[in-house]
C-alpha cells in the first residue's frame, strides 16, 4: 500500500499564512489613555464622565488602572472599526490583564466598566450611537464569561447569563436592519463560535448531571428549556450561514469565480463571511457531539481540505477542523483517510511551534495535538500504514508501549478504551434529563461510554487480525492445515479468520470529490487469495 | 434569582436554507486505473486484463456497495440537504420513503439516518419498528460500517434492549464472517422472523454479503463449504451459483478472477520528473 506523499505545497502555504500573521504590536497597556481631543469631538462630554468616573471608582469595585486603560483602548479601537489594533489588544492584552490582576477571580463585572466609556447616557451625537455602546457591553461580556468558563466554574447564572449575551449578540448581527458595520478581527470571530459551541457543551454535560443539584437548580433547568437548546444552536449556525451565502461563495470559488459575486449584501461583509464559514466548522463539530458523523462530513463539501482555505487563517481553527473530520472518519471506519487527515495537521503544528509558543492558544492546541496522536495510535493498530518519519518517532516516543498492546488481542481491548476516552471530543445528548423521574435519567447520562462501547465491539471483530497478519507476512505460499498448526487454531477457525482479514483490508478511501466520497480498494500492503483444492494460501505483498 | 426573561430569543431560522450542492451517498463503483503519471503520487499498481467472465459484471454481487442517489426521490433530497431535516413534522415522509426500501429493495443510509437524528432530537416520536427495520436494512449493507452509524444515533438504553442486542448478534457474527453461526442463530428464534417480516429479501441480501466476502477471498472453495456459509441447498444454491457465474465441478467451485482474489506481487515505483527537482538542484548551486 502506498502513502500519498505529503503535499509540500499546500503544506507550505498554510505555514506561510502563519508566519506573516503574527502581530508584533506595542504593548498599549502602560500608554495612559489620554483623549487628547483630535479624534473625539465629544471632548467636553468625556471630561465630564470622567469625573463621574471618579466618583463610581470609589464607590465601585477598585479597578486597576492598567485594566482602565485597557477598556478605553479597547472600547475605541471598536469605535473606529480597527481592525489590526483590535487583534493585538485582543490577543495580547487581554491575556497579559487575565493573568497579572484576574488569574483567580473574574474581571469587574459590567456594571463597573460601563461607566468607564463615555456615551452611557446617550448624551452623544448620532454620529456615535449608543448602539455601539451596547455592542461593546456584550463583547465585553463575552470576554467576561469566557474568562470565568476557562477560570472558574461558571454557576448555573453565569450559563443563563452567558446564553442570554450571546442571543443579544448574535440578533444584532442577524436581525438589525441591514448589515452591521461592526468589523472584528478573524480569531474573535473564531472565538466567538467556538466558545458558543463550547459553552452548549458544557451546559449539555452539567444538566445532565443531576445528582449533586439542588432543588433550586434542578427546577430552573426544568422550567426553562429553552436555554441553551439543541434547536437554537444548530439556529445561530444555519443562519449565519445562510444569512452570508457563504456555501454559494464557497461553491463560485470551487469553480474558479468570484466570491463577490454570490456574497449577496450581508456575505460581502467580512465579519458575516467569516462567521459564516466558521460556522460551517461548527456545524461539523456539533454534528460530531452529537454522534452523526457522516453529516458532519457532509458539512464540509464546499471546503477543500487541501488548498489555501479560509480556516488556515486562524490556527484553532484549522486544528479543530482536521481534528473532527479525521474522528468522523475514524468512526466511519475509513482508517486510511483518518491517518492521513491525522498526520497532515500534526505535522502542521509540528513545523510552525516555534510559532505559536507565544500564544496563548498553545495549550489548547498542543492538548489537540496529543489526543489526535492518540487516535492516530488506534488508526494505525486497526490500518497499519506508513507514516511521515517524523510523525513515527513521535508516536512511537509517546505511544508505543500502547502500540504493541494493541496488537496482543484480547488484552489490547483495554488500552484502546483508554486512548479513546482520553481522545474522543465531549459527545452530549440533545435532550435534557426526564425531570420527572430522576432515576431514569442516570442511564442515559454518559454518551461517551455509549461510544466508546460501539466502537470497541467494533475492534473486537478484528482483534485477531494482527497476529495472523504478522504470520502471514512470512511466507508467499502456505498450506492452511500447516498454518492453522503453527497458530493453534482449527482449520475452520482459520478460514473464518481469513475471510475477516479479508474484509477489514479494504476501506472506502477519499480520493477525490467530496469527503463523503471514495473509492472501495485496499488499504494494506499484504494480500492474499485462497485456493481450496490444494487448501493452500497465496499471498502477495507490495514492495517500493 | 430571576428566571430568564421571554424576550431573549435566539434569532429565527430561515426557512429554505439549502446548501445548493448535492450531497449523496455517492460511492464510485468501477476503479479507476491511474495510467497518468502523477508526479507527486506514486504509480497505482495497473492490473493486466483479465479475459472477463460474460457474467461477472453484471450479475456478481458488486465489490462497492450500490449507489443509492440514483433512486432518491427530489423530495427526499432536498429534504436531506436543507434545515427541514429538523422538522419533526417531516418524519413520516421519511418514514414512509423507509417502508418503499423495505418493499422494494432498495437502500438509502442517508434518509434513514436522518430518521434516526430525529427520534433523537424528539423521543416521542420513536417507533420501535422503525428503528429495526433501519438497523435490519443496515445489515445487509456489511461490509459498511452503516450498523455503528445507526448504533451512535441511538441511546444507550435503546441499544440494551432485547430486539436491538438481537441485530447486534447477527451483526457480529456476519462481521466476524462465521457464517455458519450466523444461519443457526437466524433459525434458532421466532424474534429474528420477527424483526426482519418487514424487510424484503432479508436472507437473499444477506447471501450477497456473503458471496462478495467468498468472491473476494477465494479462487476455488470446496462445494461443502460454500453450502455451510450461504445455506442453501440443491436447485437454490445451483440457480444461486449460476447467476453469479461461478461453476462447480467435483466438489469445488470455481470463481473467476477479479481485482480483489488475485494476489499479485506488486512494485509500485514512484516516478519523479526532473522539473521537480530543479529547485533542489538550484538550491545547491547556491551553496
Amino acid at each position: 500500500m502506498y502513502q500519498d506523499t505529503f503535499e509540500e505545497e499546500d503544506l507550505a502555504a498554510e505555514i506561510e499564512l502563519v508566519t506573516s500573521d503574527s502581530y508584533h504590536a506595542e504593548d498599549p497597556l502602560d500608554e495612559e489613555y489620554v483623549d487628547d481631543g483630535t479624534s473625539h469631538p465629544l471632548t467636553s462630554i468625556q471630561q465630564q464622565v470622567l469625573l463621574q468616573q471618579q466618583q463610581y471608582a470609589t464607590a465601585g469595585a477598585q479597578i486597576p488602572d492598567g485594566v482602565k486603560n485597557f477598556i478605553g483602548h479597547f472600547h475605541r479601537h471598536i469605535l473606529d472599526n480597527n481592525v489590526y489594533e483590535l487583534h493585538s489588544v485582543y490577543e495580547n492584552s487581554f491575556n497579559k490583564l487575565t493573568e497579572k490582576y484576574f488569574p483567580k477571580s473574574t474581571w469587574p463585572e459590567p456594571e463597573y466598566i460601563a461607566p468607564l466609556v463615555s456615551d452611557g447616557g446617550c448624551l452623544s451625537s448620532p454620529s456615535f450611537p449608543c448602539l455601539f455602546y451596547q455592542v461593546f457591553l456584550t463583547l465585553y461580556r463575552e470576554l467576561y464569561y469566557r474568562h470565568i468558563y476557562s477560570r472558574l466554574t461558571p454557576t448555573i447564572e453565569h450559563r443563563f447569563h452567558s446564553y442570554e449575551n450571546y442571543c443579544d449578540l448574535f440578533n444584532y448581527i442577524l436581525n438589525s436592519e441591514g448589515p452591521v458595520t461592526l468589523e472584528l478581527p478573524n480569531q474573535w470571530l473564531w472565538d466567538i463560535i467556538d466558545e458558543f459551541i463550547y459553552q452548549f457543551q458544557s451546559f449539555c454535560n452539567y444538566r445532565n448531571r443531576l445528582k449533586n443539584k439542588s432543588d433550586e437548580e434542578i427546577a430552573l433547568l426544568r422550567d426553562n428549556p429553552q436555554i441553551w437548546s439543541c434547536y437554537s444552536v444548530l439556529n445561530v449556525l444555519y443562519s449565519l450561514i445562510q444569512k452570508s451565502r457563504i456555501t454559494e461563495q464557497l461553491l463560485v470559488s470551487k469553480h474558479g469565480g468570484d466570491m463577490q459575486e454570490a456574497a449577496g449584501e450581508y456575505g460581502s461583509r467580512p465579519l458575516y463571511k467569516m462567521l459564516g464559514y466558521f460556522s460551517i466548522v461548527g456545524l461539523l463539530r456539533v454534528h460530531c457531539l452529537l454522534g452523526d458523523y457522516t453529516l458532519a462530513l457532509k458539512m464540509m463539501d464546499n471546503i477543500e481540505l487541501n488548498k489555501k482555505a479560509l480556516f488556515a487563517r486562524v490556527t484553532a481553527c484549522h486544528v479543530t477542523t482536521f481534528y473532527y473530520v479525521g474522528f468522523a472518519y475514524m468512526m466511519m471506519r475509513r482508517y486510511a483517510d483518518a491517518i492521513k487527515a491525522f498526520s497532515h495537521i500534526l505535522v502542521f503544528i509540528q513545523r510552525t511551534k516555534q510559532y505559536h509558543t507565544r500564544s496563548y492558544q498553545y495549550d489548547q492546541i498542543a492538548k489537540k495535538g496529543d489526543q489526535m496522536y492518540a487516535l492516530l495510535a488506534v488508526c494505525i493498530a486497526l490500518c497499519p500504514t506508513r507514516l511521515d518519519e517524523t510523525i513515527h518517532t513521535h508516536l512511537r516516543e509517546k505511544y508505543g508501549e500502547q502500540l504493541s498492546k494493541m496488537q496482543k488481542g484480547e488484552e489490547g481491548i483495554p488500552t484502546f478504551e483508554d486512548l479513546f476516552l482520553y481522545a474522543c471530543p465531549k459527545f452530549i445528548l440533545p435532550n435534557g434529563p426526564n425531570f420527572e423521574d430522576p432515576n431514569a435519567a442516570n442511564l442515559n447520562s454518559e454518551p461517551h461510554i455509549h461510544h466508546s462501547k460501539i466502537f470497541l465491539n467494533d475492534v473486537r471483530h478484528q482483534i485477531t487480525i494482527p497476529t495472523l497478519r504478522s504470520f502471514l507476512k512470512l511466507y508467499t505460499t502456505m498450506g492452511i492445515d500447516k498454518l492453522a498448526a503453527f497458530l493453534e487454531l482449527e482449520p475452520e477457525e482459520l478460514r473464518t479468520q481469513l475471510l475477516v482479514l479479508k474484509q477489514k483490508s479494504r476501506q472506502t478511501r477519499w480520493s477525490s470529490g467530496t469527503l463523503l466520497e471514495g473509492e472501495y480498494v485496499p488499504t494494506s500492503d499484504l494480500d492474499f487469495c485462497l485456493k481450496q483444492v490444494r487448501q493452500m494460501v497465496f499471498l502477495s505483498q507490495q514492495y517500493y | 434569582m430571576r428566571a430568564a426573561k421571554e424576550g431573549r430569543a435566539v434569532p429565527n431560522m430561515y426557512c429554505d436554507v439549502t446548501t445548493g450542492v448535492r450531497g449523496g451517498w455517492r460511492r464510485a463503483t468501477h476503479h479507476k486505473s491511474h495510467a497518468s503519471h502523477d508526479p507527486t503520487h506514486p504509480t497505482h499498481p495497473t492490473h493486466p486484463t483479465h479475459p472477463t467472465h460474460p457474467s461477472m459484471s453484471s450479475t456478481m454481487p458488486s465489490i462497492s456497495p450500490s449507489a443509492p442517489a440514483k433512486t432518491r426521490p427530489e423530495v427526499i433530497q432536498s429534504l436531506i440537504d436543507g434545515v427541514d431535516r429538523y422538522n419533526p413534522d417531516n418524519v413520516s415522509i421519511l418514514e414512509e420513503y423507509l417502508t418503499a426500501q423495505c418493499q422494494n429493495e432498495d437502500y438509502d443510509l442517508m434518509a434513514n439516518l436522518a430518521i434516526l437524528k430525529l427520534y433523537q432530537f424528539n423521543p416521542h416520536l420513536t417507533t420501535d419498528q422503525v428503528i429495526f427495520n433501519i438497523l435490519v436494512k443496515s445489515l445487509t449493507a456489511i461490509p459498511e460500517p452503516d450498523f455503528n452509524l445507526c448504533l451512535y444515533l441511538l441511546t444507550e438504553q435503546m441499544v440494551a434492549d432485547e430486539p436491538i442486542q438481537k441485530l447486534t448478534l447477527l451483526q457480529q457474527l456476519l462481521e466476524e464472517a462465521r457464517y455458519k453461526n450466523f444461519w443457526e442463530t437466524y433459525d434458532s428464534d421466532e424474534l429474528y422472523k420477527e424483526l426482519t417480516s418487514e424487510v424484503r429479501g432479508f436472507t437473499s441480501a444477506i447471501r450477497k454479503v456473503i458471496a462478495n466476502v467468498v468472491n473476494m477471498t477465494y479462487q476455488t472453495i470446496s462445494s461443502d463449504l460454500l453450502r455451510s456459509y450461504l445455506h442453501l441447498e440443491g436447485d437454490a444454491y445451483k440457480s444461486l451459483l449460476a447467476s453469479y457465474g461461478w461453476s462447480d465441478a467435483d466438489g469445488v467451485v470455481t470463481i473467476p478472477i477479479n481485482k480483489h482474489n488475485e494476489a499479485k506481487t506488486v512494485v509500485i515505483r514512484e516516478n519523479i520528473k526532473f522539473e521537480q527537482l530543479t529547485k533542489v538542484i538550484g538550491y545547491s548551486n547556491e551553496l
